[in-house]
């Protein structure tokens, strides 16, 4: 029984690190909320404001860094290759552009530090007080 | 040749003197390959011999942002059934009215069907081409306006185009080359998403002309034998055009399901009425995409426009109008199989089998096609 719940709690240990694997970052003075829907508005270019209405500039990490894989498919419901003919959709025909793209964590952080109207993600390990998290997943 | 020099000017003026942030250049390519089984049927332009030109095409987008709400966009593209000669499929300009609105002028395409847009840009869709029987129309572009608005409307997301403009170029009318000249069109397309489901309407209206000089005797031997009237009902003489298509997609994240009906008319011409449809049904597992689909179209010939004529007319003027109206009668069912696999992050691997059923000479055509999508 307590092998039972031993192995309970590292489950559970398990799956909560899974679950905060990525941070939601916006820049310090900003104190906008954004819940899952808001932020696959944003990301997917049907919106461009926070609830608030102030401007969002939502920026994504390259593709291939694994928080961006993270990214996608929790927080987007979207395969990478399902996000890229999204984008072509709109690309090609003149309704949009995809978010731009930052190399690593500390290109993201530094880019979401310098715009107050920036919104990012990063992992959860990369988090720094360069930059407020608005949500993990 | 002209056409590359524009071209190449028009890109050169797009990218000088601009920070490149400011432009953006994107592209986009297709190389297909296909053939059909049977060696005395063709089909899509495929014949019983591989063929990897027919569907193949290029296609670069440049697209610069002038500041204050302003970009111009220019799409060249070089499709293998034209030789790839490059020409411009898009070419407008935009102008952000504000966060949910923007006005496109310039070359635009015709917003018909769901995929009308990126038809071209097979990365965006899982068949190896849209469906035929539904997309075949042609008139694929048009200079004018189209005013997009997106909204949320409670928990839908909302996106009408209002669109005004013309379209004019060379098509083909009961085998005859032609010229055609729709004026006047006007549409309004509406589409409604949430979750799992979008429900697309398209209204699209004009006035067609068409001079197909390979029918003007006939139709000057019918007004010299005192039948001016049956010449207006055959002919395309500024005739009111109506499209309507309905359309439904259910993306469940693994299966998706999509389907389009449309029905066209131009009254007072020997166009026959036209509804076509088709449904689809793919499955994702990972990167591999298997789908099913069937296409029908049904093309009815307006024979009531000769009838009335058939004991009046001599036969060597009655049985060519009555061969020009038929002609115009389509029935098929097209049934397809393929897949897609998206091997790498920007390109996807497709193949296709397709087999139409023409009930009308109970003919039966198919092909197999395989091809590369790739965006850059």
């Amino acid at each position: 029984m307590s092998y039972v719940k031993a192995m309970l709690a590292v489950l559970l240990l398990l799956s909560g690190s899974v679950v905060a694997e990525i941070a939601i970052i916006v820049h310090p003075a900003n104190n906008a909320s954004v819940d899952q829907s808001e932020l696959n508005r944003l990301f997917l270019g049907r919106g461009n404001s926070f609830s608030d209405g102030s401007r969002a500039t939502p920026l994504n990490l390259a593709e291939g860094v694994p928080a961006r894989e993270h990214f996608d498919t929790q927080v987007l419901n979207r395969s990478s290759a399902q996000l890229k003919a999204y984008w072509s959709r709109l690309v090609f025909t003149g309704k949009g552009t995809p978010p731009a793209e930052h190399p690593n964590a500390a290109a993201m952080k530094a880019a979401v530090a310098a715009d107050p109207s920036a919104i990012g993600y990063i992992s959860a390990s990369d988090v720094d007080d360069s930059i407020r998290v608005v949500a993990t997943f | 040749m002209k056409k590359s020099i524009l071209a190449i000017s028009l890109v050169s003026v797009l990218c000088s003197g601009v920070a490149s942030a400011n432009v953006h250049m994107n592209g986009f390519a297709s190389i297909k390959g296909g053939m059909s089984t049977a060696s005395d049927k063709s089909l899509y332009g495929y014949t019983n011999e591989w063929d990897f030109k027919n569907e193949s095409l290029f296609a670069i987008q440049v697209r610069s942002d002038l500041g204050d709400r302003l970009s111009v966009t220019a799409q060249l593209m070089g499709r293998g059934s034209n030789d790839f000669d490059a020409r411009f499929e898009w070419a407008f300009l935009t102008y952000e009215l504000s966060d949910t609105m923007r006005i496109n002028a310039g070359r635009l395409r015709t917003p018909f069907y769901r995929f009308s847009d990126f038809m071209d840009v097979g990365f965006a869709y899982d068949w190896l081409r849209v469906p035929q029987g539904v997309y075949g129309l042609g008139f694929n572009n048009l200079e004018g306006l189209s005013l997009y608005r997106t909204t949320q409307l409670g928990e839908f997301d909302s996106t009408l185009q209002l669109l005004l403009g013309s379209f004019s170029g060379n098509i083909s009318l009961a085998g005859n080359p032609a010229r055609a000249d729709i004026n006047n069109i006007a549409g309004v397309t509406w589409e409604l998403e949430r979750g799992w489901w979008s429900v697309r309407t398209a209204y699209l209206s004009g006035k067609v002309s068409i001079d197909a000089p390979g029918l003007a005797p006939l139709f000057s031997g019918l007004t010299q034998a005192g039948v001016p009237d049956l010449v207006s009902a055959l002919d395309f003489n500024d005739d009111q055009s109506q499209f309507i298509g309905l359309g439904i997609t259910m993306d469940q994240g693994e299966w998706v399901l999509i389907s389009e009906y449309n029905r066209i008319n131009v009254k007072n011409s020997f166009f026959a009425k036209r509804e076509n449809y088709y449904l689809s049904v793919g499955y994702r597992f990972d990167s591999i995409t298997p789908f099913v689909s069937f296409e029908r179209e049904d093309h009815r010939s307006k024979s009531d426009i000769y009838q009335p004529y058939t004991p009046l007319l001599p036969a060597q003027l009655l049985q060519p109008v009555i061969a020009v109206v038929e002609s115009q009668s389509v029935d098929t069912k097209t049934w397809n199989a393929g897949l897609r696999y998206d091997f790498h992050p920007a390109a996807a691997f497709k193949i296709q089998y397709s087999n139409e059923k023409n009930t009308l000479t109970d003919n039966r055509s198919d092909l197999v096609a395989v091809g590369v999508d790739i965006v850059f």
